[in-house]
């Protein structure tokens, strides 16, 4: 396989775990969120019951004061002892107290004013002030102490969101909420909104069963302010730490309308995180309840594994990459290996095979290489009817240079004979080492005896040519050649080398440093008949 | 006539109202309890009236007895009703969960509609289901007819719902884009068409049959032979033209008797 194709197929198969890793991670991220959902709808719902049965409670509180108006005029005092009996403990905390806003025609202010300021309040007047066609003052409020004593004489119909509860109470017969308002029993300062529920008092025994009827019969309202935080705090239930709830006055979204935050220091918008939204109908006002993750609080709960399954998948992704890779390189580099021994057994071979056929010194043909040519010149010299001459070379004066400048100089002297007899011959002839200080040179296709005694005295002379070595003074190298031709002096190679070897000897015998052909009747006299 | 015989005709008259209540009429032994719940021309807290309000006072005033009258969200009207803790409510339909806990005594019926903005392009309510971006508006605990329960649990699990307790404030978030439809009945075409969605709203046809409306009753707090006696109120009342009339003060005469006569 190729590099290319390799690379292609480990980006595919990354590629495709990374894949199966993000699915797996996007899987659990929306199991998660429909979990999380899950969570915050049953939150959302239980929180809205929890708010509405709370609601109910306070309207079922303020009908008995309703109640007992509609059974005769009550005094301050009677209605002072009706709140106290009520006691209103911890369920009712968000209550600031209940009052009684009567209708005070015009034309009965004045008389009005005067007879609460004879019941013990000297300074009482209605606020705001200005000239309307009726009033609805607060004429009582309990517990009437602190900042309650402050809402005496308020006129909340005077003020839009307070008169548009109150007239729905008044044609209802219903309770009614205002919207969001700054209750006036607290300070702007202290930023706490609120809202007031409403309910009609009519007249006793007069008919109050259609609009005409219960506007016609409308005596004033009781009414109760209600501080948000407060009755978010005495809710019962279960709340999720890691979830905040937010209500909004009617569907607007925003920080007008925003009544109660359970987490006030927080301020991200709920709509970048996971949240779920109820719209509550209470005494036909409508708040909008949105319950989101706190921010942070996503992975507490312990159910996101996305995170975990996201590292492990593109560990294991990394990891089944790799060991692809192993897998497809293994077989790369066994071949790669496989390769380098085969060259190195190859190199090992040949190494060896010279060694076998080359002399380790001189680095030409040994005696067994040099005798293989010589059969197949005569094999070839045999069928082209041609010439062939062999010639053994012996240096004379390798014995005594050995002997007095030591081996390492006959070494190199015997390097250098080599190669200058290499170089006297062409590149088809064979330059061979048969032995200590014996050489011998065959060259093929000679035309006759004299090309073969012109090659051996260049050879003479160039051994004879002045030798530098280093650790020896100049030497020479006188030789002895003696020369034998196929076919005239040898039919075959065994033959051919004896004679040329006769030859040699008989130049050795006739002073040294000269070249001779073999003549049969000096190879067969004695040494001493050839001088 | 002579005084005795006044005394006596008085003591006979007494005793066959007696007898009457005693033999059809309800069992008024204790206080009762019903609940109404804010939705269109049903009932408005706003005015304290609505068909329903209406339809309760007729059947109170027939069958003798002292029912309370109360206001509540549809969520905890059915669970009040299943737990016994509330006798009656009005407009309910059945499916087989209710049925398992409450009685009915039908006394009009209606198709269920999809209301939804005219620039969402939706023709037929499974173009609704089928863009993603859609958000439908729906009253918790309310059931509808076949095709419209189908498309509110289809998209439930979509989180593509979003609940109410009453109606108006899905209307005001329709307007305001934050909802696409909502389901509708015709008893709140009066609102649609009152209110500033009328012009950019349409009303597209579920495909399902009226469904059948009536007066519930909590199997754990009413005996089966009570219901009886109620329902056989509720079928006076539409024998007699009541009911007709109660709805011909609310919708058009031919719709009015559309509904009532199913």
């Amino acid at each position: 396989m190729s590099r290319v194709r390799q690379k292609l197929l480990l980006l595919l198969i990354l590629a495709a775990a990374l894949g199966v890793t993000a699915l797996l991670w996007r899987h659990e991220q929306q199991n998660v969120a429909i979990t999380r959902q899950a969570q915050l709808d049953a939150e959302l719902r239980g929180a809205a019951a929890r708010i509405s049965q709370r609601m109910v409670a306070y309207e079922q509180m303020l009908r008995g004061v309703q109640g007992l108006f509609a059974t005769k005029n009550i005094g301050r005092q009677a209605f002072r002892a009706y709140v106290e009996s009520l006691q209103l403990g911890a369920d009712f905390a968000a209550i600031e107290g209940v009052g009684i806003a009567l209708i005070v025609p015009q034309s009965d202010k004045h008389k009005h004013v005067e007879r609460l300021r004879a019941q013990g309040f000297p300074k009482y007047s209605i606020w705001p002030a200005g000239e309307r066609n009726s009033y609805a003052p607060i004429t009582q409020f309990e517990p009437f102490i602190g900042r309650n004593r402050s809402v005496l004489g308020f006129d909340p119909l005077d003020t839009a969101p307070r008169r548009a509860a109150m007239e729905q109470a008044r044609d209802s017969g219903n309770a009614a909420l205002t919207g969001k308002i700054q209750l006036i029993t607290r300070p702007e300062t202290e930023g706490e909104s609120g809202f007031l529920m409403f309910l009609p008092i009519y007249k006793n025994g007069s008919p109050h069963d259609s609009v005409e009827t219960r506007r016609a019969s409308l005596l004033g309202w009781v009414f109760a302010p209600f501080q948000m935080s407060s009755l978010m705090a005495s809710l019962y239930g279960e709340s999720s730490l890691s979830t905040e709830v937010r209500i909004y006055d009617g569907v607007e979204l925003s920080a007008r309308t925003l009544m109660y935050h359970s987490a006030a220091a927080d301020d991200t918008p709920p709509g970048e995180r996971l949240a779920a939204t109820e719209y509550i109908q209470i005494a036909g006002h409508t708040w909008t309840m949105v319950i989101s993750l706190r921010p942070g609080t996503a992975d507490q709960s312990g159910v996101d594994k996305s995170q975990l399954i996201g590292i492990s998948g593109i560990g294991l992704s990394l990891l089944l990459t790799l060991l692809t890779w192993q897998q497809l390189t293994g077989r790369m580099r066994a071949i790669a290996l496989a390769g380098q021994m085969t060259q190195e057994l190859r190199e090992s071979e040949t190494r060896f095979r010279r060694m076998a056929q080359y002399d380790a010194l001189t680095e030409v043909p040994n005696r067994a290489l040099f005798g293989d040519r010589l059969r197949q010149a005569i094999v070839q010299a045999k069928r082209d009817q041609t010439h062939v001459a062999l010639m053994y070379v012996d240096l004379d004066t390798f014995k005594p240079i050995n002997d007095t400048y030591g081996h390492h100089t006959g070494d190199l002297v015997l390097k250098a004979a080599a190669a200058r007899m290499q170089a006297c011959v062409r590149e088809s002839d064979t330059v061979g080492r048969i032995g200590g200080d014996e050489f011998a040179v065959l060259l093929h296709l000679v035309d006759d005896r004299q090309d073969a005694m012109t090659v051996a005295e260049k050879i003479r002379q160039a051994l004879n040519a002045p030798l530098e070595l280093p650790g020896a003074p100049v030497l020479a190298i006188p030789s002895s050649i003696g020369i034998a031709i196929y076919p005239e002096h040898g039919s075959d190679d065994a033959l051919l080398s004896r004679n040329a070897d006769d030859a040699m000897y008989v130049a050795k015998a006739l002073g040294r440093n000269n070249v001779q052909f073999y003549r049969q009747e000096l190879a067969l006299a004695p040494p001493e008949a050839v001088i | 006539m002579p005084r005795p015989l006044c005394r006596l005709l008085l003591l006979v008259l007494l005793c066959a109202a007696g007898t009457a209540r005693a033999v059809g009429g309800p069992d008024c032994s204790r206080p009762m309890t019903l609940a109404l719940h804010e939705h269109g021309l049903l009932y408005s807290s706003g005015t304290g009236a609505g068909i329903d309000k209406d339809f309760a006072d007729e059947l109170i005033k027939r069958s003798g007895c002292k029912v309370t009258v109360t206001i509540m969200s549809r969520a905890r009207i059915w669970q009040l009703i299943e737990s016994g803790a509330l006798d009656f409510s009005l407009s309910g339909i059945s499916n087989e969960a209710r049925d398992k806990y409450a009685g009915f005594a039908w006394y009009f019926a209606n198709k269920y509609y999809l209301l939804v903005r005219k620039d969402t392009k939706v023709q037929k309510i499974a173009d609704f289901e089928n863009d993603p971006q859609l958000q439908l508006g729906v009253i918790r605990s309310f059931r509808y007819s076949k095709n419209a329960n189908r498309l509110v649990d289809q998209l439930n699990t979509q989180h593509r719902v979003s609940y109410s307790s009453g109606l108006d404030p899905l209307y005001d978030v329709l307007a305001l884009n934050r909802i696409q439809g909502m389901i509708i009945e015709p008893f709140d075409y009066s609102q649609v068409a009152g209110s500033s969605i009328r012009d950019s709203t349409i009303i597209v046809d579920t495909g399902d049959e009226p469904i059948p409306h009536g007066l519930i009753m909590s199997k754990q707090s009413v005996t089966p032979g009570e219901q009886d006696k109620w329902r056989a109120l509720v079928k006076a009342m539409h024998a007699d033209g009541t009911t007709l009339r109660i709805f011909a003060r609310y919708f058009s005469p031919d719709l009015a008797k559309a509904m009532v006569n199913f």
